[in-house]
Parts: C-alpha cells; structure tokens; sequence
C-alpha cells in the first residue's frame, strides 16, 4: 500500500515538486522570521551579555536594562566598592533615546562612559579608536554602514551633535543597537548630576556573586543587585516577550498556509486518484490502510517540504547577513525541532479533508468507472 | 452434492425512497457450484452489475442473504468485508483497473499484502501467472503501456492471485476487440477449469455464452427465463460478430441507419472510416 501511496506521488513529479515547493517556503518563513526574532533577542542583550559582570546594582525596583531606567546616587557607588569582596565597581550612565544620522532615525541605548573607562566600553572595535574627549561616539559597524556615517561624520543624540571616532561590531540590533558617548556628556543630556544607572561589580576571585548581591542588597539602601545570570536572564525575557507574539503570529499564519497546501495538494491527488482508491478497496483493503495512506503521502509531501526548507535555513540562512548585515540571524536545532513539530501537525491536518473523502469512496464504484 | 461456494437468498437491492425508488434486483435467489461458470446476462440496466456488487460485498443487499464460501456476509460487519473480499473473492473490471503507478508484476502482487502468506509467499504463484499468462516479458511493464488485451491478463492474474474461491467478473471483454476478448475469455476459462475456481460474469457478449456451465438471464432485477424471442442478432459490420441489438449497447447511426459493434474498439474503426464498413 505505502509502495503504491510512494510510486503514485512520484508518478506526478510535476505537483509533488510543485507542492513540495510551496511547503518549503512556508516553512523557510517560519525558519526566517524565528531566525529573526532569535538573532535579535540575543542581539538586544548583548551589551550585558558582553559586560559580563558578577553582579549588576541598579535602582530598587529594576531588573534589567532593556527599556528601562534607572537611577543610583553616586555615594552608593562608592559605599559598594568599599564592601568586602568587591574588587572593582565600574558605573555606566544609559538611557534610551533616537539618534539621527544621515536622516536616519532609530532607536538606540546610549551608554555613558567615564573618562578612560574601557571596562564598559565596544569590545571590539572594527575601525578608529575609543572616545577620549567630549561630544565623541563610538557607534556600530553596521549601523555606519547602513547610514553611510562614517568615522569623522556627526550624529545627534537629543539635542547633540556627536562625532564619530570609532566603529564597534556585536553591538547593532535593528531593535536597539548601542551606541557610547562619554559620561558627561549624557549627564548634560539627562540633566542629572551625581548619579550612575547602573554599576558593574567585579568580585574578587574565590567570592559568590549570589552572596555578594544579596550583601550588596542588604547592605546599601533602595538599591537592586542581581549575579549577572540572574540580570541577562530577566532582560532576555523581556525582549523575547517584546517580539514573541509577531512571532506567533506569522508562524500561524505560515502553518496555516502549509496546511493549505499539503491540504490542497492531497486533496487534488486523492480526487484524481478516486478510481484507483474504490478499486483498491473492492480489492479488499480496509479503510483504515487508505486513510493511513492518505496521512502517509501527506507526510511525505510535508516531509520533503520540510527537509528542504532545513537545507536552506543550514545552507543559505547565514549567508543572509552578508548581504544584508542589519540583519542579525540565529537558526537554532531547539527551532528547527518546534517547526519540525509544526511540520508533523500541518502533515496531520493536511490529510483530513482528502481523509474525509477516502471515506465517502465507495468500492462499488469500481464496476462503474 | 459439493458445498455450494456463493448461496445467495431473495437478494432485493433498492436505491432512493419514497417516490423515486428505483429496484435494481428484486428477490433473486442464485446457487453456485464449486468450479460453476455462470453468466449472468441480460439487457442493459437490468441489474446484473448490481447484482455482482452485492455477490462481491462491495454494496448491501435491501433485504436477503449472501453466503460465501459458509460466511454470511450480510451479517458480517462492514470491517469485516475486506478480508473477504481480498481472500475469497478476486474481481475482473470491464475498464482493467490497474494500479497505474504500479508495473505489471506489482499490480498482480498488490492484492497478495492482503493474504496472511503476504507477498513474498506470493511471488511464486504469481511467476506462475505471469507464465500462465504470457506476460513474462511485461512483468515490468507500467499499465499505460500495454494492450488491452495484455491489461485485461493482468487483471486476470490479480484476480487470482490470492486463489480466491469465486472470479467475479464484469464485461470483461467489453474494452477489448473480438479476437483479444475472445483470447481473454479463452485463459480464464481455462485456469477456471484448471484449477476449479467457480466464475460468475456479467456479460452482453454472446460469444462467451460458449464457456458457461450454465446462463441466468436477469431483467428489469428479476432472475427469469431467456426467452428466444428476446434476441435481435445482427452482425458487428467491422469484425463481423453477431450482436445481440436487444442488450448491446455499444451503437451508432448512420445514414439513418443503426449499426451494432461487440466493442468499443470496432466502434472507433467504424467511426474512423464509416464507407468502409457500412451496408
């Protein structure tokens, strides 16, 4: 029966391709879009992620950076940093803001850096230098490229021109990328004085984070201090629940439309195939294997769909970026193995109208065709 | 006396209800023999393919009972009729139905997954049949490559590869031309014989006639006698085949003139070059 099911699906080579096609492009959006989704999530996190500290001390109340605000007086910087354990105490200023460049408007974090802070600074700069004098920025690669601002060109931050010395990379998101300009600087632009937003502590070797934390908690009034695990942790779900309902949303959408196809697809064989399927039952094959056979070849429809939709997402996905680098992608096994499911699903779902009408066939009808 | 192999019992079917119920077989009664070739033969719309479906538990009797090989199948459940049907019975189309995916060695294979023995028990008879048949050098073969003639031997194999009790076959030499269809007709009736299988056939053919044990004539759904009176023979003007013009119908006109074809292959020769053929 699965042999017959097999060599008639490839005896119309033209719709099995044809439908095989169609299911791989639902699919590759389903792969692209969480590609997407993924890359920028962890992209969003990735000044954290980057500074890796053992404890993050921010604003009672706060617990992570995306999005968020915060405000810690500087006093409180200099209590942390006399408490035992406590190795080094690097403080930022941040806030959110648009930036213009080159009539371009986006979203950005800005980082305050202190004079001569490389501590909180680009990790890794791909042209120019580091910011050493008022009204600098060091701003992404991407974002450089994407604009045409180049090193020595100006950008605004609020009411500010900047200069740009210096190109960082892994630090654009479409979302929000970093940009860091010195201290004072954003100090003006916030018009606040005597405050940080959040501190980096560094502990001294051998000291658990948890425990500096909760010291550094207990310790210091209406301040917040979380391990950095626990700080990533919270900023991740934050971006992730930013975008996950998009998500949600298109692969539903995406889904829905391979169900269509696989649907549509077997439908059109089982009714071209009706002959074939009353005379296979007046030869004495029970229901149960034609149905079996119908979900068979709607899996092998959906299978094939799949699988090149998995060679695109493994071969053709991270060649994307290089084409068009403001996109920051991440295919994952964890993802592939949530679509494959889906895949399983649409399979099932797809069989069930051409199911329906395996079921009103009648065997008689073999005498009469 | 031999157990009877098909015992069916006031076998009524009808379709519709209410004002538009139409009775295809009205209280047939049929006994067949271990090894019996019958025809069932009668005009068109009679009911004889009705009544092979039901034999074949492929359609419901209305009323009455069906025993095949000692099984009531009117009783069985409706799960229940494909193992019959897959072991018991082996079935012969007018229009061949093969598998058109499949070749010829996998059409004649395809019924035997249904046998306990499955199919590799089943290559053996089925080489046999392939032999018998003379369809040795089409075992590979897809089915839109073969004749009519090599369609209807397959369908003849498959039928039999499961050596079922009964053949039940309908027109089985309707699509074919009168030397191939007598051919056809000719190997059934020999492995039938041979290895004692009962046959019940439907046909409008009278050429078959010469092969039965025994004729039911069945008209407007009852089982009756043929009266002699009821044929109209002419001769098919492309092979020159008498034809019953009362049950055939595979016809055409013209010049105001009706003429009558045993197949739809004499027909198409006709229709091609009508001068050549016309009185």
């Amino acid at each position: 029966m699965f042999k017959w099911t097999w060599k008639s699906l490839f005896s119309q080579r033209g719709t099995l391709i044809g439908s095989a096609l169609g299911i791989a492009c639902t699919f590759i959006l389903v792969i692209f879009f969480d590609a997407v989704w993924r890359g920028e999530t962890v992209q969003i996190v990735s000044y954290p992620n980057h500074m890796k500290p053992d404890v993050w001390v921010m604003q009672n109340g706060v617990g992570n950076m995306h999005m968020a605000m915060s405000f810690v007086w500087d006093w409180k910087a200099d209590k942390i940093a006399k408490m035992p354990g406590v190795k080094r105490v690097t403080p930022i200023l941040y806030m959110n803001s648009v930036v213009t460049a080159n009539q371009t408007k986006m979203f950005a974090f800005i980082v305050g850096l202190l004079p001569n802070d490389k501590r909180a600074g680009p990790w890794a700069l791909t042209a120019g230098r580091h910011i050493e004098n008022p009204l600098e920025t060091v701003i992404p690669d991407v974002l450089s490229t994407i604009t045409n601002v180049n090193i020595g060109d100006q950008l605004h931050i609020a009411d500010k021109s900047f200069t740009v010395v210096g190109l960082s990379s892994g630090t654009y998101s479409s979302a929000n990328s970093v940009l860091f300009v010195p201290f004072s600087d954003l100090e003006d632009v916030l018009s606040s004085t005597g405050t940080y937003s959040y501190l980096l502590v560094d502990a001294e070797e051998g000291i658990d984070p948890g425990s500096l934390a909760k010291s550094i908690r207990d310790e210091v009034e209406k301040v917040n201090a979380l391990t950095h695990e626990e700080f990533v942790r919270n900023d991740f779900s934050l971006a992730k629940q930013m975008g996950i309902e998009i998500i949600i949303i298109m692969t539903a959408i995406c889904s829905a439309l391979a169900v269509l196809i696989v649907g549509f697809t077997s439908y059109s064989l089982v009714m071209r195939r009706r002959r074939e399927l009353a005379i296979i039952m007046a030869l004495g094959m029970g229901s149960m294997n034609i149905l079996i056979s119908v979900v068979f070849q709607s899996g092998i429809l959906t299978f094939f769909g799949f699988t090149i939709a998995v060679i695109f997402a493994l071969f053709v996905i991270p060649y994307i970026p290089l084409l068009l680098p403001q996109l920051t992608l991440a295919v994952s096994v964890t993802s592939l193995t949530q679509i494959g499911l889906i895949a399983l699903v649409v399979a099932i779902l797809g069989a069930l109208i051409p199911a329906w009408l395996v079921s009103r066939v009648e065997p008689a009808t073999a005498f009469h065709l | 006396m031999p157990e009877l192999i098909i015992k069916a019992r006031n076998l009524t079917k009808s379709f519709g209800s209410g004002h538009t119920a139409v009775t295809a077989v009205n209280n047939v009664t049929i006994d067949i023999q271990p090894g019996e070739i019958v025809l069932v033969m009668g005009p068109s719309g009679s009911g004889k393919t009705t009544l092979l479906s039901m034999l074949g538990g492929l359609l419901s009797p209305s009323q009455g009972t069906i025993e095949i090989d000692g099984t009531n199948i009117t009783t069985l459940k409706e799960s229940a009729l494909p193992d019959i049907r897959a072991l018991k019975l082996g079935f012969i189309f007018q229009t061949f139905n093969l598998l058109d995916a499949l070749t010829v060695e996998e059409n004649i294979l395809f019924p035997a997954q249904l046998h306990p023995g499955g199919i590799n028990e089943a290559r053996g008879r089925a080489n046999k049949l392939i032999d018998q048949l003379g369809l040795e050098k089409r075992r590979h073969a897809l089915p839109q490559t073969l004749s009519g003639g090599e369609k209807q031997r397959v369908a003849i194999a498959r039928a039999l590869i499961n050596e079922p009790k009964v053949i039940l076959a309908d027109e089985p030499t309707g699509n074919l031309d009168s030397q191939t269809g007598q051919e056809v007709m000719m190997i059934l009736h020999e492995i039938a014989r041979e290895q004692g299988y009962s046959v019940v056939l439907v046909t409008h053919d009278p050429r078959v006639e010469d092969i039965a044990d025994r004729i039911l004539w069945l008209e407007d759904g009852k089982l009756g006698a043929r009266k002699q009176e009821q044929h109209k023979w002419s001769r098919d003007p492309v092979c020159g085949m008498r034809v019953d013009e009362w049950t055939a119908d595979i016809k055409t006109e013209y010049e105001s003139k009706e003429y009558f074809f045993c197949s739809d292959k004499c027909l198409d020769n006709f229709t091609a070059n009508p001068e050549q053929y016309k009185s």
